[in-house]
C-alpha cells in the first residue's frame, strides 16, 4: 500500500538519486537482509517443517501432516495452559494500567525532586526478568522471606504465597506488574505532556471540577496511547517465559504454566521438538492476530 | 485560603504517593543488597533482620573467588560488546540505505523487517537451536552474537532511519561537491550528526543482550560459554541455595545496567521508548 503511494509521488526524484546504478545500496542492505533471513525467516520455515513431522530429538522422522496440531488441541492440559496465559495476561493488564497511569499523573504534577522521583520510579525497567524473579523469589521465600513473615504477622496463619496455586499466580502477576509498569508509565507521561494546558484552563473557567477535567480532557487525549500500551503489554505478557520460568517454574502443580512456558518445556525439557514447534507457531499466529488488531486500532482514530 | 490549603494537602498526598512508589520500586533490590552484605548466620534469620549487623563483603568474596561468576561475567561482557558492534555496523548501513537511496521494494523491505520483529522469540527458539547445531555454532560465542545482532537489527534500522532522515541532505551534497565520496560523506557527516540516535541504539542492544535469558539458555551448554543470566538461574536451580552468595552475584550482575541507567537515563528512556513503540 505505502509502496504504491511512494511510487506515485516520487518518480521525478527517483531517477536523480540512482542515475548511476550503484552497488552501494545493495552492499548496505545485504548484510542486514542476510542476517534477518538466516535468523528470523528461515527459522520460521524450519518451525513449520518441524511441526509437520514426527521428531526424535532434533531429528525429523516421517511426515505426519497436522497430527502434532491435532494432538495439541485435544490435550486438555494445553487448554489449561491457555487459560493460565489468559489469566496471567488479563490480570496483569488490569493492575498495570491503573498503576502506571497513576504514576504518570503523579509525575506530571509540578513538584520538588520530580526528576529524582521519576528516575527511581522507573528503575525496575532495567532489571532483567531473571534478576527480577530472583530478587522477588527471595522476598517471597516461603521459609525466610520478609513478605511471608509480614503476612504471617497480619493474618496469623503461615502464608507462603508461592506454595499455593492461586497464591503463586497472584504473586506472579504482582511481580510482572512490578517489572513492566515503567514503560507504560513513561508512555502515559509522554501523552499527558502533549495535552495543551489551555484546554484545562478553558474548562476550569466553565466551572468544571477535577473529575470532569480528567473524564472529558485527559481520558480522550490519552486513549491512543492507552491502545498502544494495551497491545504492547498483551504481546509481552502472552509471550513471557523467563520471569515465570525462574520465579515459579510453572508450578505449583502447573498452576502458573502459560502457553509460552509450555513451548519451552516441551522443547527443552521433553525434547518433543515437533510439538514444541507446532505450539510455537500457534503462539505466533495469536501474536499476528493481535498485531493486526493493533495496527487497525491505531489507524482508526486518524481516519 | 481554601485553595491554598487544598494545594498543600494535594502536595502532601503526592509526596506520600511518590515515596510509596519509590519504596515499592526499590524494595527487592534493597532486600537483596542487605542480604548480600549479611554475615552467614543472619541470612536465614526468621523473623528477618532488615539490616546486616555488621555489614560484610564475605559473600562477594566467596562468589567472586569460588564460583564461576567471573567467567559468566566475562562471557556476558564479550558477547554484549561483540553483538553491539555487529548489530550497529549492519544496522547503520541498512538504515542509511533506507533513508537516502530510492529503489524498488524499499518500503516492502522496511515492512518485512518490522514483521520479523513481531515473531515471538520463544516460537523460533527450537529452529535456532537446530540451526546452530547444524552450522557448528552451538555453544559458541559466534552463535550467540549472530542471533543477538540479528534480532536487534530490524528495530535498530527503524530507529536509525529516522535519525538519518533528519540530517539535512544539503550537508551531504555540499560535501560531495567538495569531492567527498558518498561513503565518506556518510561516515564523516551523517554518522556524527546522528550521535543521539546511535547512542539510543547502542543502549537498546546492550540492555537486550545483557538481560536476555532465553537465547543463552537455548544455545549454550558449557560453563565456559555460559552467560550471566543463565548462570544466576542455574545457581538457584541447584539444590541448597546460598542466598548470601546468590544475592551478591545478582548485585554484581546489576552493576553495568544500573550504571548505564543512571549515567544515560535520558538516552535510555528514548531508546527503550522507541523500542516499545516500534517493536
Amino acid at each position: 500500500m505505502s509502496l504504491a503511494v511512494t511510487a506515485a509521488e516520487s518518480p521525478p526524484v527517483a531517477p536523480v538519486r540512482t542515475r548511476r546504478r550503484s552497488w552501494l545500496p545493495l552492499a548496505f542492505i545485504a548484510p542486514a537482509t542476510a542476517l534477518v533471513i538466516a535468523v528470523s525467516i528461515y527459522p520460521v520455515l524450519d518451525a513449520i517443517a518441524l511441526s509437520l513431522h514426527a521428531t526424535r530429538y532434533a531429528q525429523k522422522l516421517q511426515f505426519v501432516g497436522l497430527d502434532n496440531y491435532v494432538a495439541l488441541l485435544s490435550d486438555h492440559t494445553v487448554w489449561d495452559d491457555a487459560l493460565s496465559a489468559v489469566i496471567y495476561t488479563v490480570g496483569s493488564l488490569a493492575l498495570v494500567i491503573p498503576y502506571a497511569l497513576g504514576i504518570a499523573l503523579l509525575l506530571n504534577r509540578p513538584m520538588r525532586f520530580r526528576g529524582a522521583v521519576r528516575t527511581l520510579a522507573i528503575l525496575p525497567w532495567v532489571f532483567s526478568q531473571t534478576v527480577t524473579a530472583l530478587l522477588w523469589g527471595w522476598l517471597l521465600n516461603p521459609e525466610f522471606g520478609p513478605i511471608t513473615y509480614a503476612s504471617q504477622q497480619l493474618t496469623g496463619a503461615p502464608a507462603a504465597l508461592l506454595a499455593s496455586p492461586t497464591g503463586a499466580m497472584a504473586a506472579l502477576v504482582g511481580v510482572n506488574v512490578w517489572s513492566s509498569y515503567p514503560m507504560a508509565a513513561l508512555l502515559f507521561l509522554a501523552a499527558l505532556q502533549t495535552i495543551p494546558s489551555d484546554l484545562y484552563e478553558a474548562m476550569r473557567m466553565d466551572g468544571a471540577g477535577k473529575i470532569a477535567l480528567f473524564r472529558y480532557i485527559t481520558v480522550p487525549m490519552i486513549t491512543p496511547t492507552l491502545t498502544v500500551i494495551l497491545i504492547q503489554l498483551t504481546l509481552l505478557y502472552f509471550n513471557m517465559v523467563t520471569l515465570i520460568y525462574v520465579l515459579t517454574g510453572g508450578g505449583p502443580v502447573g498452576s502458573t504454566q502459560t502457553l509460552a512456558l509450555r513451548v519451552l518445556k516441551m522443547s527443552f525439557e521433553n525434547w518433543d521438538l515437533g510439538k514444541g514447534a507446532a505450539l510455537g507457531l500457534v503462539l505466533t499466529f495469536v501474536n499476528l492476530t493481535l498485531s493486526l488488531f493493533y495496527v487497525r486500532a491505531l489507524r482508526a482514530p486518524q481516519r | 485560603m481554601m485553595r491554598a490549603r487544598r494545594l498543600v494537602v494535594g502536595n502532601t498526598l503526592a509526596g506520600l504517593a511518590s515515596l510509596a512508589v519509590i519504596a515499592i520500586a526499590l524494595l527487592p533490590v534493597l532486600w537483596g543488597l542487605s542480604t548480600s552484605l549479611k554475615p552467614a548466620d543472619q541470612i536465614l534469620a526468621f523473623p528477618p533482620k532488615w539490616l546486616p549487623d555488621p555489614p560484610t563483603l564475605t559473600s562477594y568474596v566467596q562468589v567472586w573467588e569460588q564460583s564461576n561468576l567471573p567467567i559468566y561475567f566475562r562471557n556476558s561482557v564479550i558477547v554484549t560488546i561483540a553483538a553491539l558492534v555487529v548489530a550497529l555496523i549492519v544496522a547503520v548501513h541498512c538504515a542509511y540505505a533506507m533513508a537516502r537511496f530510492r529503489f524498488a521494494g524499499r518500503n516492502l523491505v522496511m515492512l518485512a523487517l518490522l514483521a520479523t520483529s513481531m515473531i515471538p522469540g520463544i516460537a523460533i527458539l527450537v529452529p535456532l537451536y537446530d540451526l546452530s547445531v547444524h552450522a557448528k555454532l552451538y555453544d559458541t560465542f559466534a552463535g550467540l552474537v549472530i542471533v543477538y545482532a540479528a534480532w536487534n537489527v530490524p528495530i535498530l534500522v527503524w530507529l536509525l532511519r529516522g535519525f538519518f532522515e533528519s540530517v539535512p541532505i544539503e550537508l551531504e551534497e555540499a560535501a560531495r561537491i567538495d569531492g567527498c565520496s558518498r561513503l565518506r560523506a556518510f561516515y564523516k557527516i551523517v554518522l556524527p550528526m546522528s550521535q543521539p540516535g546511535l547512542l539510543a541504539a547502542a543502549i537498546m542492544v546492550i540492555m537486550f543482550v545483557w538481560n536476555d535469558f532465553l537465547i543463552a539458555f537455548a544455545l549454550t551448554i558449557s560453563e565456559n560459554r555460559r552467560l550471566l543470566s543463565v548462570g544466576l538461574y542455574t545457581y538457584i536451580s541447584n539444590y541448597g541455595v546460598e542466598w548470601g552468595q546468590l544475592t551478591a552475584a545478582t548485585m554484581i550482575a546489576l552493576v553495568p545496567v544500573v550504571a548505564v541507567f543512571f549515567l544515560l537515563q535520558r538516552r535510555l528512556v528514548e531508546g527503550l521508548m522507541a523500542g516499545a513503540l516500534k517493536g
